[in-house]
Formats: structure tokens, C-alpha cells, sequence
């Protein structure tokens, strides 16, 4: 078997890389993939959890179709704003929304 | 039905209150019948209860009734009545000219605005001062003692259209209120010292000698500064004369007969604690004295009818202290009783002159009216007389008694004071009396409309004046034992513990009063004789200092004028310095500025990007972890 550690090694990366995408990336529609990139990381957290911890329960993978729900519905939303934006501005990079400051 | 029941004589006025306020105005003839079947209402229940309280057996001992009003941890308050024979006659007199003054009223007011609301404080201002008079604890007092406050200043600011009368009846309430805050503060000292309000229990314990001495003094001073407020005591008489603004029926029953009286009325309820605290009873007599003497001078200038009636009236407070300063409650009831007669008729003739002559108050203008208003003319002249002290009119009994409990107490010196100011009572009554009523009129066209009131003001008038005249003899004892009071008023009326005196004819005294009284009328006779102002404006030519000082009654009225200015006026200055420039620019304005200028600069931080926040996230996150991270080691 897998040990944990892999598991939560690859999550990790996962995760990072997502970070890495919202902070370089200036799309948004990019941003929005590095954004569900860091939400799997975190499911793949729960589910390898629940199997080593806890093997009997599926706790763990309830939460992780919570998340799954909630990133759709986030993806929705975001896509929904990204596609306003696009309409006003003819663009989708971030940088040139900058209007929402003093 | 009996004394225990005395509260109703409170109750059924202030229902006739409730009734005459709410519907008063949709009322025919605004409900003035009402207001003087209130009053006569009143009336018999205190013959009621005057009746039971003289036939009760024994030795006319107090009627208590109380009831536990509040019950709160360590603290029992009871309130209740107390009925003596001071209460009693306190009663008779609130009584007798509230029923006098309403049925006048209803022909003096006719016409006038507002005229329901006249009859239904009327029955608030009866209904709270015989509450006053009955209440057996100082916080009931002092409700009451608020309460005939209000109706004053609702009362002298009746014709709220004219400034003057609104000034009044704030200037009446402020300086009765600098007086009322002692009250209050004397009823708290001592309820901190006995642990209850009731007034017979705190004289109980005052006499048992629970409480200190100096504390006993400084509270029963305390106590004294309501009553000088609201008796209109030197340095405090100022309010009375400018509460002549009031409708004249007002001025007669409550700044006259009754209200005024208040200050007398709780001065001999505890009398007892003056007599025990040093030196309370000579500053109670100094006090009479010194407001008898200066009022006296100050009635001598003014023209004003009304003016001269309101000096007047402070001066007999005065007397009236003077005899509680001797230690003789009885003779100050009784003074105030004589007083409450026959200042009330005087006050309603003047009413009735003021009535006729279409609102003329001042003497320039009248004169010779006796002729054209002969019930009125009589009756007040035979008010004037009583109250420069003619035997065997009412004024005479009461003032001779005092001079003699006066010279018994202080001796010489006091008599003479209050000897000067008889004279010129007598002097300024007669003064008034010729100048109203004899000689050339004045104003030819005044004089030319005068006419004769209706009934329903002289009817009152000459009731009055047969009290006035007759009502001082009750101090014989054959008398007083004919009405039913046993031993005369005299003996009706005294202190625990004191042995009832019985009154007897000093000759010596007697013959001295009759000279004062008869000096002060000769004196203005001589001077006014036919309405001629050729001697006075001689007078006051001769040294118009002294007349200009007269006229504007010693500069009270500007000493306050200039503390208010320069002292109040200074300190107010210093409180909108602070306000402005501490609490609002500092506190206030300057918590708003230190605000804006942090949101000023932290705004710059709202860069409005959407990557620079998510770099704020992030980081934040990070610092998170590493913070966690250390603290947890």
C-alpha cells in the first residue's frame, strides 16, 4: 500500500502549483483552473485521510463531494463574472479591472 | 365618614381636575359650574370632618391614617394623613376662599380664552395644597409642595400671549425652585438621620435628641430655604410681586390666602425642631423681620394696585414668621388666617376695580371710584382697615397677639422693628385705599366707563369682608367656645408639650397697636387727602434718592440681575468654551479628523487588483502558519 505520505506529498504540490497559478497567472479564466487545482489538493487531503485514519467511515468523501459541489457552483459563479467583465472591457486579464480601489 | 377620611377632600377636587381638563372645553360654559361644585364639595367635607374631629372624645389628639406605600429591602415608606387642629384650620381657610375665588372667577374670567383650563387648574391648585396641608410625611409634603408649584406657574402664566407673563411665571418658578432644592436636601439629611420621612417620628427623634446638633441646625435650615422660597422671604420675595401678571382671582387665592402660605404652614409643623435646634427660631424671626421691614418701605413707591397688595402680602409673611420665630404656631395659623381673609378680599376688590375700569391697575389713572362702585369701595375699605390693624377688624387680634409673644421672646428691640413696619402697613393701605377709591379721579375717561361689578364678585366680597371683620374674634375664648372650638383659636391650636395660653387683653399692647395703625393712617390721610400728590412728589423731591431706591424696591430685582450676568453668564461662557473647543473640536470633531486621515492613508493599500490581493492571501496565510507554527514550539 501507499503510504500516506505520498499522498499528502502530492497534495502538497498540487496545492502549490494552484498557489503559484492565482499569484502569476493575470487570465482569469486561468486563475479560476488554479483555484480548482488547489480545491482537488485539498479533497485528495480528505480522502486520503478518511482511508488511513479512518477506514470504516466515509466521512471523508462526503466532504469531498461537498467540495466538489461547492466548486462547481464557485466555477459558475466566477465564469458568470469573468464573462461580464469580458463583455464591458473586451478582456479578461485582471490586471486591467482596476477600477474597484480609491 | 370621618377625619380618617380627610384624603377625600384632596381626591374629589383633582377628580373634578381630571374631568374639567379632558372634556372642559366640549362643556357648556366651559364647566365653571363644576369647578364650584368642586370646591363646595371640598367645603362640606371638611365641615364633615371638622365636626368629627370636635367630636371625637378625648383630647383633640391627631387622626392618623397611613397605608404602607412601598415596602423595598430594609426601607418601609408609609404615607398617610394627619389630621390636628393646625390641618384643620389650614382646611377652613384653603376652603372657604377657594369658594370665594371661583365663584368670583366666573365673573371675572367670563369671556376670557382658555377659560375651562382656568377652573381645572383651579381644582389641581385645591386639590394639592390641601393635600400639602394634610400629609404626615415630608415626601408627600414635598409632592404637594411641587405640585401647588406647577399651578402657580401654570396660573401666572395664564395669558401666555404677553411676554410679561411668561416671564413671571418663569422667574416664580426658578426662584421658588432655589428654595425647593433645599427643601429637598433638608427632607433627605434627615431622613438620613432617622431613617424615615414621617414628620412626627423625625420631631420625635429631633427632641429625643438623636441628632447631632450642628446636623440638626444645617438640616432644619436646609428645610427653612423651601419655606423662605416659597413664602416669599427676603432674599427671595422677588417672585411675588411680578406673579401679579396672573389673573387677579389667582393672585387672591394662591399668591395671597393660600400657596404663599406654605412656607408658614410648614415652619409650625416643625416648629418643634426649630425649638430644639440653637438659634433656628432667631433666624426664622430675623427673617420675618427683615422681609416685614423692606417690604414695607418698597410697597410705600409702587402704583401699581395689585403691586402694592403683592409688597403687602410678603410683609405679612413676614409677621407671620416672626410669630413662628416666638414659638407660638397658634398665633402664626391665626394671623394667617385673618391674613387669608381679608388680603383675599382685598385682592378680589382690586380685581373688581380692575374689572370695571377695563384692566386699569395703575393709581395714576384711578381714583374717586367709590362713588360709582360703592359695594366694592366698602368692602375694601373695610379690608384695608383689618389689615392696618383697626380694632376690632380681623388684622388687629393677630398682630396684637404676635407683638406681644414678640416682646415676650426677644423683648424691645424686635417690637420696635415690627412696630415700624405696622405704621407703615397702615400707611401704604391708606395710601392705596385714597388713591383707588377718594378725592378727583384721576383719569376723567376711566372714571367716566367705571361701573359696579355683577353679584357674583361682590356677593364673595362681601362674604370676605364680613370675615375680615368679624373672624379675629374667635381668639376670646367666649367665642372660640360658641363655634365649638373648646378654649378659643388660641387654644385650639399649640404644640405638644406647650400649655395652651389664653387669650387675654394686654391693654398696654393694645393701646400701642391702635397708635401704629392710627399714626400710618393719619400719616397717608394727611399726605393723600383728596387724592392730591402735591405733599408726596413734595416728599420725593425732597430726596429722590431715597425715592428712587423706594421705587425700585432696594435694587433687588438689578443685584440679581447683575449675578445672573456677570456669575451665571460667566460660568456659562467658560461651560460653551469647553464645549466647544474640548468636547467638540477635541472629542468630538477631532475623533472623526484622526479617523479620516488613517482611512487617507490606508486607502492606498485598496490597489484594486486582483492579483495583489491574492498575494495579500496568500501571504497572510503563510504568516499564519509560521506564527502558529513558533507559538506551538
Amino acid at each position: 500500500m501507499v503510504p500516506l505520505e505520498n499522498y499528502l506529498v502530492l497534495s502538497a504540490i498540487i496545492f502549490s502549483l494552484g498557489v503559484y497559478g492565482v499569484l502569476a497567472r493575470r487570465n482569469a479564466v486561468l486563475i479560476l483552473m488554479s483555484v480548482e487545482l488547489m480545491l482537488n489538493a485539498v479533497s485528495l487531503n480528505f480522502i486520503a485521510f478518511a482511508a488511513y485514519l479512518d477506514p470504516d467511515k466515509i466521512t471523508g468523501a462526503i466532504f469531498a463531494v461537498f467540495v466538489i459541489t461547492v466548486a462547481a457552483a464557485e466555477v459558475g459563479l466566477a465564469l458568470a463574472i469573468v464573462i461580464r467583465l469580458f463583455r464591458n472591457r473586451a478582456t479578461s486579464n485582471v490586471d486591467e479591472a482596476a477600477i474597484m480601489k480609491w | 365618614m370621618g377625619a380618617e377620611q380627610a384624603w377625600l377632600l384632596a381626591a374629589v377636587p383633582a377628580g373634578f381636575f381630571l374631568v374639567l381638563a379632558l372634556f372642559g372645553r366640549q362643556l357648556p360654559r366651559g364647566g365653571d359650574y363644576l369647578g364650584v361644585l368642586s370646591i363646595v364639595s371640598a367645603f362640606v367635607l371638611f365641615i364633615v370632618v371638622l365636626v368629627d374631629f370636635l367630636d371625637t372624645p378625648g383630647k383633640l389628639g391627631p387622626v392618623v391614617n397611613s397605608m404602607e406605600w412601598s415596602n423595598v429591602g430594609e426601607f418601609k415608606l408609609r404615607m398617610g394623613t394627619f389630621i390636628d387642629p393646625i390641618t384643620i384650620t389650614m382646611f377652613g381657610v384653603i376652603t372657604i376662599v377657594s369658594v370665594m375665588v371661583n365663584v368670583f372667577s366666573v365673573g371675572y374670567m367670563k369671556g376670557e380664552p382658555r377659560y375651562f383650563w382656568f377652573f381645572a387648574v383651579l381644582q389641581l391648585f385645591v386639590a394639592s395644597m390641601l393635600l400639602l396641608v394634610m400629609a404626615d410625611n415630608l415626601l408627600l409634603v414635598y409632592i404637594a409642595w411641587e405640585l401647588v408649584g406647577v399651578c402657580s406657574f401654570l396660573l401666572i402664566g395664564f395669558y401666555w400671549e404677553k411676554r410679561s407673563a411668561t416671564e413671571a411665571a418663569k422667574k416664580a418658578f426658578i426662584t421658588t425652585r432655589l428654595g425647593d432644592v433645599g427643601l429637598l436636601i433638608g427632607i433627605i439629611l434627615f431622613w438620613r438621620a432617622t431613617g424615615t420621612f414621617n414628620i412626627q417620628e423625625i420631631i420625635h427623634a429631633a427632641e429625643q435628641g438623636q441628632i447631632g446638633d450642628t446636623y440638626l441646625f444645617v438640616s432644619i435650615m436646609f428645610v427653612f430655604l423651601g419655606c423662605m422660597g416659597k413664602s416669599a422671604q427676603v432674599p427671595f420675595h422677588v417672585w411675588l410681586p411680578d406673579a401679579m401678571e396672573g389673573p387677579t382671582p389667582v393672585s387672591a387665592l394662591i399668591h395671597a390666602a393660600t400657596m404663599v402660605v406654605a412656607g408658614v404652614y410648614l415652619t409650625a409643623r416643625l416648629l418643634p425642631i426649630f425649638e430644639v435646634a440653637d438659634g433656628a427660631l432667631l433666624v426664622v424671626t430675623l427673617v420675618g423681620l427683615t422681609t416685614a421691614l423692606l417690604t414695607g418701605f418698597m410697597a410705600l413707591a409702587q402704583t401699581d394696585i395689585k403691586k402694592v397688595l403683592a409688597y403687602s402680602t410678603v410683609g405679612q409673611l413676614g409677621f407671620m414668621f416672626v410669630a413662628l420665630g416666638t414659638g407660638h404656631p397658634a398665633i402664626a395659623i391665626f394671623h394667617l388666617t385673618t391674613h387669608a381673609f381679608f388680603k383675599a378680599l382685598l385682592f378680589l376688590g382690586s380685581g373688581s376695580v380692575i374689572h370695571a375700569t377695563h384692566h386699569n391697575q395703575e393709581m395714576d389713572k384711578l381714583g374717586g371710584l367709590w362713588r360709582k362702585m360703592p359695594i366694592t369701595g366698602t368692602t375694601f375699605f373695610i379690608g384695608s382697615l383689618a389689615l392696618a390693624g383697626l380694632p376690632p377688624l380681623a388684622g388687629f387680634w393677630s398682630k396684637d397677639e404676635i407683638f406681644v409673644a414678640l416682646n415676650d421672646k426677644w423683648g424691645a428691640w424686635a417690637v420696635l422693628i415690627l412696630g415700624f413696619a405696622a405704621v407703615m402697613t397702615a400707611f401704604y393701605t391708606t395710601r392705596l385705599f385714597i388713591r383707588t377709591f377718594m378725592g378727583k379721579p384721576m383719569d376723567e375717561q376711566v372714571h367716566e366707563h367705571t361701573h359696579e361689578s355683577g353679584f357674583v364678585m361682590t356677593g364673595p366680597l362681601m362674604f370676605l369682608a364680613l370675615l375680615a371683620a368679624v373672624s379675629g374674634l374667635v381668639v376670646f375664648h367666649q367665642v372660640g367656645k360658641g363655634l365649638g372650638f373648646p378654649g378659643g383659636i388660641t387654644e385650639f391650636i399649640f404644640l405638644p408639650g406647650e400649655h395652651p395660653h389664653r387669650y387675654h387683653i394686654d391693654w398696654g399692647f393694645a393701646a400701642a397697636s391702635l397708635a401704629m395703625a392710627t399714626v400710618g393712617i393719619w400719616g397717608a390721610a394727611w399726605m393723600y387727602w383728596g387724592n392730591s400728590l402735591k405733599r408726596s412728589t413734595a416728599l420725593a423731591e425732597w430726596n429722590p434718592g431715597v425715592y428712587r431706591m423706594l421705587k425700585s424696591k432696594f435694587y433687588f430685582d438689578e443685584l440679581y440681575q447683575a449675578v445672573i450676568d456677570r456669575g451665571v453668564l460667566g460660568f456659562s461662557y467658560l461651560v460653551s468654551w469647553f464645549d466647544r473647543y474640548v468636547v467638540n473640536d477635541t472629542g468630538v470633531d477631532g475623533s472623526a479628523q484622526v479617523t479620516g486621515f488613517t482611512g487617507g492613508v490606508l486607502k492606498y493599500l485598496q490597489t484594486g487588483r486582483v492579483p495583489n490581493y491574492a498575494m495579500a492571501i496568500a501571504l497572510g496565510v503563510i504568516g499564519l502558519t509560521v506564527a502558529g507554527l513558533v507559538v506551538r514550539g
